[in-house]
């Protein structure tokens, strides 16, 4: 029945959507013509260095292959420590719903988690594995906190008449788990996994500070510590960028979920 | 009425002496119900008349086995509720639609075989979408349905397993007049056709007339049993049976039982 | 006895944590230059409270501060924003796109530009704290009950007196809900300040140990790091509940 919509109405809806994103799009405008000026004129002194002279740095064939290397190690990193901790926050909240006399304690356990800044846990993790894993696991672990808390708050989403409903028809446990509260959690899930990626970014840079030998984060801190401003602006650009269009990429997972199961 | 001898029916439901009290947040309670001694014959059609919050839902959750009797006893067939529901031969329709939004209307109504795992009528399903009006629907998702609509589709599901005892609360709350006059037509259809032990619990008096064998009044504060007047009209009933002086005079009667006590 | 189950149902696992490392530590005899025993760790903190007192206050003031200050310029801009529309629609994207972006990583940049100081780190916590509040806080002036602002303008309450009696009091909860909120990224954010260019605070000592493998001061730093922010945590949470119950 929905999808034809009249021309007319698409057009109409094409002039609103352009109408609420003017404002937007001049914000962000206004925002790198600032960031130009500032730069251009020095008023912020040498550090700051024009939106123009950042992009250029970006699209300098020469800086490429550091680029490259730089963003593959650190995206790479950003993945596995995303997927591995989504894995373990989706399993303990399964777990923790299969077996709720655990709950408490694991909640507690992952809320100390969330609160102990991620680097406090860097020495930990210096012990335990190969430096270059480090960014890999704070990243999960930060990762890891956000699952938990939108799949267990997501399992308990189940409306009070469904759940009676169930119990009248006779459900077995199992089956109220996979027909109601699983497509129930569904959504909260999703948000949670659009919430992990800036998350996943800032563990996994965090932890190559900590002391990998390469990436994104690394090529921030030398550029701070060495001068190299342009370089500096750039990583930090590039890795912003990335975790925003990402974001937006989970956004639109989210809306999906949310349309298909709420 | 039906012409079989009172003796030789068997009593489906009854509750004996049935209490319950709520426990409150602060430590206290409310008693919803009191002493409540109902009995209900297998094939009998039972409408529940009373103010708003004298615990008419109570009484039909107490049957589905959604709430535990805190005094007495509540049985179906001699059994605890709790045990038809396992074996999937309860039929309910919520106050509320409680249709899981992530399903089709036709998904909604397949949802009873699937929780008891049985092989899905498919001819079934569309039988009963078509008797609650919705054909052409069964596609649509809750979400595009109306109030009305929704409830409709709630009582197909309650029938989907042609249920041994059905269990109706304010089915008919949401629709206008004239498709409330209709789908009380449709619903004696239904029963005539099988008659299945049926609670219905209502605000309506004229639809308890034209609809039960029984109507039992409640009072509130705590919830009591006031009246219990079998209906004398002859089945089937038209809607011509409610213009007639003795219907008149029983709806007077029953409407003033239902007045507060001054 | 009584007491006590409950307090095991909470806190199993993290006492299972600590049993398990103790166990570790003890069973795979490893020196305490690749792994310290709990106890040593506790030892070091105990022996040198000046040191971990001295460095934890700065950390923690700096966090403070910091949180303070981005918090409240948060809710002021937020307020702002409800007051115009076109500022609404130039910050309201900006402030989305900010909160939405992992902000340490704008700490080396904050950094080099605002020079390596102490009030840097303060800024660089601020920064964390803003973006989320103006979104939250700018979300719940936007979401004010219908029924209340049409009352205001049916009683003819100027722009003013709106702001007095209505957004104000409707801001309060949410700027609380906000200090939780940023309160465990403003910390890790002071810290990381301090880690990458601070001589100072629990970053500073934190970064120091690690170099020299010091295992049980670093240790040590984390715990007192982990205590640090769980207190900041339950004093936010805390009075983020007593102005809510005072709200509402
Ligand atoms: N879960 C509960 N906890 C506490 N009190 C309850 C609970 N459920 C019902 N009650 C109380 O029991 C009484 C009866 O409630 P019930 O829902 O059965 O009324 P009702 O007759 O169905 O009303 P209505 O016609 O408005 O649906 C009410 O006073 C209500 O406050
Ligand atoms: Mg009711």
């Amino acid at each position: 029945m929905a999808g034809l919509t009249s021309l007319p109405t698409r057009l109409r809806r094409l002039k609103r959507s352009c109408a609420q994103r003017a404002p937007a799009l001049i914000g962000i405008g206004l925002f790198c013509l600032a960031w130009q000026l500032i730069g251009s004129y020095r008023l912020a002194g040498l550090t700051w260095p024009p939106l123009s002279v950042v992009i250029g740095y970006l699209v300098d064939p020469d800086h490429h292959r550091l680029l490259t290397r730089a963003a593959s190690t650190t995206l790479r990193a950003v993945a596995l420590g995303y997927l591995i901790g989504a894995g373990i926050g989706l399993f303990l909240a399964l777990a923790v719903r299969l077996f709720r006399p655990a709950r408490a304690g694991i909640d507690t356990f992952v809320a100390l988690i969330h609160v102990t800044p991620a680097i406090a846990l860097a020495p930990v993790f210096m012990i335990l594995m190969h430096r270059d894993a480090i960014p890999v696991a704070i990243c999960a672990l930060a990762v890891t906190y956000l699952i938990y808390v939108a799949a267990t708050s997501g399992l308990d989403g189940a409306k009070r008449h469904h759940i009676d409903l169930f119990a009248v028809m006779g459900a077995r446990p199992w089956q109220r788990f996979w027909l109601l509260e699983r497509p129930t959690a569904l959504p909260a899930i999703a948000s949670g996994l659009k919430l992990a990626i800036p998350v996943a970014f800032m563990g996994t840079i965090v932890g190559e500070w900590f002391g990998a030998a390469r990436g994104l984060g690394l090529l921030m801190v030398s550029g701070m510590q060495n001068f190299q401003i342009p370089m500096l602006w750039a990583a930090v650009l590039l890795t912003t960028l990335t975790s925003l269009v990402l974001y937006a990429l989970m956004g639109l997972v989210e809306r999906a979920v949310e349309r298909r199961f709420a | 009425m039906p012409d079989i001898p009172q003796t030789e029916c068997r009593e489906a439901i009854a509750l004996r002496a049935a209490g319950k009290a709520f426990a409150l947040d602060d430590g206290g309670s409310v008693v919803a119900l009191d002493g409540i001694d109902i009995s209900i014959r297998e094939g009998e059609f039972v409408a529940i008349l009373g103010p708003s919050g004298c615990g008419k839902s109570t009484v039909l959750r107490l049957v589905a086995g959604l709430e535990t009797a805190t005094s007495g006893t509540v049985h179906i067939e001699g059994r605890a509720p709790a045990e038809l529901a396992a074996h999937h031969r309860l039929g309910v329709a919520f106050q509320d639609h409680a249709l899981l939004p992530w399903l089709s209307v036709s998904d909604n109504v397949a949802l009873p075989f699937r929780v008891a795992r049985k092989p899905v009528a498919r001819d079934t399903i569309a039988r009963l979408i078509a008797l609650v009006g919705l054909s052409g629907f069964e596609n649509a998702r809750p979400s595009q349905l109306s109030g009305g609509m929704r409830q409709r589709a709630s009582i197909a599901r309650a029938l989907a397993l042609d249920p041994d005892v059905l269990l109706l609360d304010e089915p008919f709350g949401a629709l206008d007049a004239v498709t409330r006059r209709h789908m009380n037509i449709e619903l004696q259809r239904i029963w005539s056709a099988r008659t299945l032990t049926t609670v219905l619990v209502t605000h309506s008096v004229e639809e308890a007339l034209f609809l039960a064998d029984r109507i039992i009044v409640m009072t509130g504060r705590p919830g009591r049993v006031l009246r219990d007047v079998a209906v004398p009209f002859a089945r089937p009933r038209t809607p011509e049976a409610l213009r007639t002086a003795q219907f008149h005079a029983m709806v007077d009667d029953l409407t003033r039982a239902l007045e507060p006590q001054g | 006895m009584n007491r006590l189950v409950p307090f095991l149902s909470r806190y199993w696992a993290v006492l299972l944590l600590v049993v398990v490392w103790h166990a570790w530590v003890t069973l795979g005899d490893l020196n305490s230059i690749v792994l310290p025993a709990p106890l040593p760790v506790l030892a070091d903190v105990v022996t040198h409270p000046a040191l971990y007192l001295t460095n934890a206050a700065q950390t923690m003031a700096t966090a403070l501060a910091g949180v303070a200050i981005g918090v409240l310029l948060g809710a002021f801009v937020a307020i702002l924003a409800w007051a115009s529309r076109l500022l609404a629609g130039l910050l309201t994207p900006l402030g989305l796109i900010f909160s939405s972006v992992p902000i340490v990583a704008l700490i080396p940049i904050l950094a080099r530009v605002l020079g390596y100081d102490i009030s840097t780190v303060v800024a660089i916590v601020a920064v964390s704290a803003f973006f989320p509040t103006f979104v939250f806080t700018g979300a719940g002036l936007r979401d004010l009950p219908r029924a209340t602002d049409d009352l205001f303008k049916v009683l003819g309450a100027t722009p003013w007196g709106r702001l007095r009696h209505l957004v104000l009091p409707a801001t309060v909860p949410n700027v609380m809900i906000s200090l939780r909120l940023t309160v465990p990224e403003g910390v890790l954010a002071a810290i990381l300040a301090e880690f990458l260019m601070g001589r100072s605070g629990l970053g500073f000592m934190f970064r120091e140990a690690a170099s020299r493998f010091a295992m049980e001061r670093a240790l040590g730093t984390s715990l007192v790091v982990t205590l640090a922010a769980v207190l900041f945590f339950t004093l936010a949470h805390r009075a983020e509940r007593a102005v809510k119950a005072r709200w509402s």
